[in-house]
């Protein structure tokens, strides 16, 4: 008798161990399904040219000294005698307004376009990701509730909503900015996470996965999770993109990052009223952020292109 | 001796921006009816309703300029007030005057200008219930604290210093002496007014009635103004031309482009961006001339920190911090002129205007200017933030430039940083309420050409738009001799006198002059800014 039932277990076991197998076997087809997509990027010329000029502006972000002897920051950087003075020798990009460098404020503007797109799109796809996947997941009244706090936060523009917090916070830096945008960017995150992880939870593998008698926990991040990063990585990287040019907008409108902090939204307001008489101001920091934009825009493109399943 | 009430004036940026909402009407060209000597000219709606006591921005007052005339008028061109309606203004204490009012003067609609339509205008002005914004230029007159009390209720109707005492004479008594009050009556606010204002005030409000060189045609809010000129016009400064059109622009820019395209006839405030070509887009039709607004730093006294000796050498070394000449030049292409003073010069010499009375202290002079810093006790709080309102008039550019002169000149790029306050509303907001930490802007445009406008409201303890409290009880008594003073050279020099002292004090860093500029189509001529750089319409000759 006690043979037996410890025989029972051991089938139970076997049966488990299958199960598992079959569970491993669909994570390697899921990361394999990544690795096509890789694989497919890796032949991509566009993929090849945006990386090329990512890792460009992250080497800018992250030691801008290597690639200007000026600071931006040193006592008489700026000297009014200059302002608006053209290209030259030793000023590669010329004077702005205030007789400061633009060179030199462009190679260190980056790194605040970037950090902010960066942090902004971890914090988006953190937050949406997160409670994206609990309203699919538990359904009923808590996605009832976080539909629709989604709404009211996707309802609030995102000019207003800055308005809104500059005004209390009164100065701008790349973390106000970014907290503005987290908090008035999630919703997108959060609506295609959760319709994925709805569109998901009734295949058939979940089922089987949850007839097997796994925990809740496990079927979420074992099986559910994989299936959905396509699309959340998709709308992230393209995202990117569209946060630094949002950056950009706060910063022009004055509600985004101030002075002296260096913002290439803000060096193009600052150069818009005599962009006529002397364009160069403006072209620099704008053809920056232009550059910029479409790197990370034409990355999420190609990203899109490798891993949607539909696309395929 | 009580001070006067005087409202915050700090609006001038602003009101630059007032009415520039609606559509633009482009196009349209000079006026209706093809009257040849018609000229158009870029506006913009005003604020309020174009009750004399209740305009105190520019285009209001363009309007008012033309269709009305007090009992003084400021001379176009020195900024002098002379008498226009009044035939005498006597006084003996400089305290009571009675005023005479000339013969034959007439509202446009045929009734005779008396010293009653005087006095109901200036009642109506002053009356809370009113709800004028001009109010506060009638509480130096006896009973004003009476018919506008600062809080509660209005016990009286009528001011008590105000008495009619014959059909062309009345007399008015201040609470307080005031010597050249008579040349505080060129405002619009002190116009006289027909009786159909009171009895028909819908109607006059639809098409108001003055007893100016213009009368008003027809408005259609959000598009243009016709003014004709009126033949009847008993004065002595008679239309030379048949007519104005007030185009509204919301763009000073198109208005701009107007002019060079011949659809427009004159824009008065060039646009900053067209500076730099004005003078060859417009072959020397361009006037650029000192207004009578200045701008300074004023401090917060109420901190603890910026009212002690040694604060009083940081300001000053502040001061010479600041390259002026090299911000004026660079920042605003000559429309702005170093400051040596804390007046104007559209005062002239003899109203009190000196220029380089500031002296070394407003020269600029990095050595020095490091060296008063350091005996000074160093920057309060180590670092200065200049306040200002990011959404008008940028002034982000100059704070920036002055920041950086200042850094630059002390050899810290940490010494000054600017502080945007969103609007101008929630900047006034807090100047107020005294929540500054350090210097803030402020612009003064003056109301009237005389140099008490430019000290006693800013400088004279809790006068109110003396913003930072500041207080000095030998600067208030040399301005309360100057009011007292019947001798207007003597008070002029008085007033001077009391200016050294906010210099010896560095009360607020004076900045630099602004002028007003204008351009025009070759079809005008005799065109020329008065000291509120307004346009002198009547002047203008067309063809």
């Amino acid at each position: 008798m006690s043979e037996k039932t410890i025989e029972r277990p051991t089938t139970d076991e076997a049966a488990l161990a299958k199960e598992l197998e079959a569970e491993e076997k669909a994570a390697a087809r899921q990361a394999s399904l990544l690795r096509d997509g890789w694989a497919d990027l890796r032949k991509r010329p566009l993929f090849i040219l945006s990386a090329l000029v990512i890792v460009c502006l992250l080497a800018l972000a992250i030691a801008p000294s290597l690639f200007t002897a000026r600071s931006p920051f040193s006592n008489g950087f700026c000297q009014l005698q200059n302002s608006m003075n053209g290209p030259g020798s030793g000023h590669l990009f010329g004077f702005d307004v205030q007789g400061c460098d633009i060179y030199t404020r462009t190679v260190y503007g980056t790194r605040n376009s970037i950090v902010v797109g960066v942090v902004t799109t971890i914090a988006t796809t953190l937050i949406g990701g997160l409670l994206g996947m609990l309203a699919g997941l538990i359904g009923g009244w808590v996605d009832m509730l976080l539909s629709r706090i989604t709404e009211v936060f996707s309802a609030l523009p995102i000019i207003i909503g800055g308005l809104l917090i500059m005004s209390i916070w009164r100065t701008g830096d790349v973390w106000t900015v970014s907290f503005i945008m987290a908090i008035l960017g999630w919703p997108q995150v959060f609506r295609i996470m959760r319709g994925e992880v709805i569109s998901n939870k009734y295949n058939d593998y979940v089922m089987a996965a949850r007839a097997l008698g796994a925990d809740s926990w496990r079927i979420a991040f074992r099986h559910i999770l994989p299936n959905t990063l396509a699309p959340v990585i998709v709308i992230t990287t393209m995202n990117l993109g569209v946060y630094i040019s949002a950056e950009a907008a706060l910063s022009y409108l004055g509600i985004g990052i101030q002075s002296p902090n260096i913002s290439w939204g803000l060096m193009i307001s600052d150069a818009q009223d005599r962009f006529l008489t002397s364009p160069h101001a403006l072209l620099f920091p704008a053809g920056a952020l232009s550059l910029t934009v479409l790197a990370f825009i034409m990355l999420g493109d190609v990203v899109r292109d490798a891993f949607d399943p539909k696309m395929r | 001796m009580r001070t006067v009430r005087t409202v915050k004036r700090l609006a001038w940026a602003a009101c630059a921006t007032a009415g520039a909402l609606a559509a633009a009407a482009c196009g349209g060209g000079a006026g209706s009816g093809g009257s040849g000597a018609v000229l158009s000219s870029s506006w913009g709606d005003p604020q309020n309703p174009l009750e004399p006591a209740n305009t105190n921005e520019v285009q209001g007052g363009k309007v008012l300029d033309m269709v009305f005339r007090g009992l003084k008028r400021y001379d176009p061109r020195t900024g002098k007030a002379k008498n226009m309606l009044a035939e005498r203004i006597e006084t003996t204490d400089s305290r009571d005057f009675t005023i005479t009012v000339k013969d034959g003067w007439k509202f446009s609609n045929g009734e005779p200008v008396t010293a009653k339509s005087f006095v109901d205008a200036w009642n109506y002005g002053a009356s809370l219930r009113n709800n004028q914004k001009n109010a506060y230029f009638f509480g130096y007159i006896e009973g004003y604290d009476k018919v506008h009390p600062e809080t509660g209720a209005q016990s009286a109707d009528t001011l008590s210093g105000l008495k009619v005492t014959g059909p062309r004479t009345f007399t008015v008594r201040l609470n307080q002496k005031f010597s050249t009050f008579p040349d505080t009556l060129g405002y619009a606010a002190f116009d006289p007014l027909p009786s159909t204002f009171f009895t028909d005030h819908e109607g006059w409000i639809a098409k108001p009635v003055g007893n100016g060189p213009y009368r008003i045609e027809s408005y259609t809010r959000g598009s243009a103004m016709n003014l004709k000129k009126w033949d009847g016009y008993p004065g002595p400064d008679k239309a030379r031309n048949d007519g104005v059109t007030l185009l509204v622009y919301t763009d000073n820019n198109t208005a701009y482009t107007d002019v060079l395209a011949g659809n427009l006839d004159l824009v008065d405030d060039v646009p900053a961006t067209q500076l730099k070509n004005v003078r060859t887009d417009l072959n020397g039709r361009y006037i650029n001339t000192p207004a009578g607004i200045i701008q300074t730093l004023a401090f917060p006294y109420y901190d603890p920190k910026w009212n002690t000796p040694g604060a009083r050498k940081v300001r000053t070394g502040l001061s010479m911090a600041i390259n002026r000449k090299q911000i004026t030049d660079t920042i605003f292409r000559g429309t702005r002129t170093p400051a040596t003073d804390w007046t104007s010069p559209v005062l002239g010499a003899d109203g009190g205007y000196k220029a380089g009375l500031c002296g070394k202290a407003c020269t600029y002079d990095p050595a020095q200017a490091r060296r008063l810093v350091r005996e000074g006790g160093g920057l309060p709080g180590g670092q200065v933030r200049i306040t200002y309102n990011a959404d008008t008039g940028s002034h982000k550019q100059w704070v920036d430039a002055v920041c950086n002169s200042i850094n630059n000149a002390l050899g810290n790029d940490k010494a000054c940083v600017g502080n945007p306050v969103g609007t101008f509303a929630d900047f006034r907001n807090q100047i107020t309420q005294h929540k500054m930490s350090g210097p803030f802007r402020a612009g003064w445009q003056m109301d009237y050409p005389l140099i008490q406008d430019f000290l006693q409201p800013l400088y004279y303890t809790n006068a109110s738009s003396n913003d930072g409290k500041w207080s000095d009880k030998r600067f208030d008594h040399l301005v309360d001799q100057a009011n007292a003073e019947g001798d207007p050279a003597r008070a002029v020099q008085l007033f001077q006198q009391a200016e050294g002292v906010v210099r010896d004090n560095m009360a607020a860093i004076p900045l630099w002059y602004q002028n007003g500029s204008a351009g025009y189509t070759d079809r005008l001529h005799d065109v020329a800014l008065n000291p509120f750089s307004v346009p002198v319409y009547d002047e203008i000759r067309v063809g």
